[in-house]
């Protein structure tokens, strides 16, 4: 029935009308089609209602013929509006110049980030993208399209896979895909491959360099195995000497084991204790008693929930504790030199390098003394014994030399 | 002629059970508590004032009093009208009347 949309953008007004014939002006006026609402009496012969401004000069003839005079009380709309911002000028003026500054103002690169370095320095790329054109303060709408600053961005920062040029707003954002290059070996001077420890030769490979030693040979430690020094009497170079050497290398390995062997065992029984975490603090809620078990292993877990970086203040963590018992066992020399071997034969691993194996072992003396048993044993071990030396007051050699 | 035609009017209203309203020249009346009144189907306003609402009806007159009563739109033939509603009152002229 109403519009009140209608009636704020067509502008309406209200009017007190004084006259004896009101209803017989409102039965006239409905008649004709003025639109007339909110009519309510005032007095005895006053009544006020609204109506459309174009309406009101259709009113006015009726007005008239009924005897009836209108005064007008209170205008409201868009019409009015529109002339109170024409009295205001400049209001309407500087909310237009806000916009427009805000716009233009849009319209410019105020930051530019960078992410996904690793290797590269992030003001190197932001000096690189500062060539091209992508610079605080840099107009956007000079700028060319992603997809060619991205070919040119890369084509400055060859070390890159890929960069993603992204604009948001007045923020630029350069998301770097460093290369993933292989690592160099790193050129080495000439030098010697000499024995690490006494040993005898068990295999000989020069890949550079000169063999000096024969297989099943004794060499001291600090002997030269493979010389960085090739050619004749008359003509020499010196070569980063390389190859792989491996001699038999002699240990004794005294060991200890205690014939009784306590360790612990989860008997089954378990229990679970509630807390909430307040912070940094955790308050106990369920049960309330400290200490369960003698002997226990217990695990925690915290269930914090956290959004975007985020976290919640609050969280809730729940301990499990599983009872232990110790369980003693009484082991026959026999076991204990078996056990002995073992740990022998992992520190002499340890102790020989990465790739070396065991080619011999021989137990020299088990005794069994206040519960422990002693066993000594003795290992041939083959293990690479070749330690690089440089060579140092010689000339040096020519680069390509590395790789005959 | 007039009679004839108001027989004929009620006898398909009858048979045919349609609403008396639009059989018949009556007024349909919506209210909403006793704050709002909606009245289709009036023929005029005789009286309007705060207490008081006197519309013209096609056989008779309609009076609706109350307190504060403000007419919210009017159409040639529907009242929106907003107050306290104390009661609505009905004179009938008779067929012959007006």
């Amino acid at each position: 029935m109403r519009n009140g949309l209608r009636e704020w953008v067509d502008g309406h007004i209200t009017i007190t009308v004084r006259g004896k014939r009101f209803e017989r002006l409102l039965n006239m006026a409905v008649r004709d089609g003025i639109r007339i609402w909110n009519i309510r009496r005032v007095g005895l012969e006053v009544s006020r209602c609204d109506i459309l401004i174009r309406d009101y000069f259709r009113l006015r003839p009726l007005l008239k013929e009924t005897g009836c005079r209108s005064h007008v009380e209170r205008r409201d709309g868009l019409p009015f509006w529109l002339l109170r911002l024409r009295r205001r000028s400049g209001l309407a003026i500087g909310a237009a110049l806000f916009f427009i500054g805000l716009y233009m103002l849009s319209t410019f690169v105020w930051s530019v980030e960078v992410s996904g370095t690793k290797m590269i320095d992030p003001q190197r790329v932001i000096r690189a993208a500062a060539q091209i054109g992508i610079k605080e303060g840099a107009w956007k709408v000079k700028l060319k399209e992603p997809l060619l600053l991205q070919k040119e961005l890369m084509s400055l920062l060859p070390e890159t896979t890929w960069i993603g040029i992204e604009m948001s707003g007045t923020k630029v954002k350069l998301q770097v895909v460093e290369k993933d290059e292989p690592t160099l070996p790193l050129p080495t001077g000439p030098r010697h491959l000499v024995a690490k420890k006494r040993a005898v030769i068990h295999k000989i490979l020069p890949e550079v360099g000169r063999s000096q030693v024969t297989n099943n040979q004794v060499v001291e430690k600090g002997q030269v195995l493979i010389s960085g020094i090739i050619g004749n009497e008359t003509r020499q170079q010196a070569v980063s000497a390389r190859g792989k050497v491996q001699g038999e290398v002699w240990y004794v390995s005294n060991t200890s084991v205690p014939l009784n062997q306590t360790h612990y065992q989860l008997t089954g029984e378990k229990l679970q204790q509630q807390y909430l975490l307040v912070g940094p603090y955790a308050v106990q809620l369920w049960p309330f008693k400290k200490q369960f078990f003698a002997l226990a292993e217990s695990s925690e877990e915290r269930f914090v929930p956290s959004y975007a970086g985020f976290t919640s203040p609050l969280g809730w963590k729940t301990v499990t504790q599983l009872e232990t018992e110790p369980i003693s066992k009484q082991m026959t020399v026999e076991e204990a030199t078996e056990l002995a071997k073992k740990f022998a034969r992992e520190d002499i691993l340890q102790k020989a390098g990465a790739d070396a194996f065991i080619q011999d072992e021989k137990v020299l003396h088990v005794t069994s003394e206040n519960g422990k048993v002693y066993v000594s044993i003795h290992f041939s071990v083959i293990e690479d014994i070749a330690v690089e030396q440089p060579l140092v007051g010689l000339p040096q050699a020519p680069a390509n030399n590395g790789n005959p | 002629m007039k009679r004839w035609s108001r027989r004929l009017r009620q006898l398909a209203g009858g048979v045919l059970d349609l609403p008396q309203d639009v059989v018949l020249e009556v007024p349909r009346i919506t209210m909403i508590g006793h704050l709002q009144m909606y009245i289709e189907n009036h023929r005029g306003v005789l009286h309007f004032s705060e207490k008081e609402l006197r519309l013209l009806l096609t056989n008779g007159q309609m009076i609706v009093s109350g307190e504060q009563l403000v007419i919210r739109a009017i159409l040639p033939e529907e009242v929106l009208l907003e107050g306290r509603i104390g009661g609505v009152k009905f004179l009938e002229t008779g067929p012959q009347g007006s």
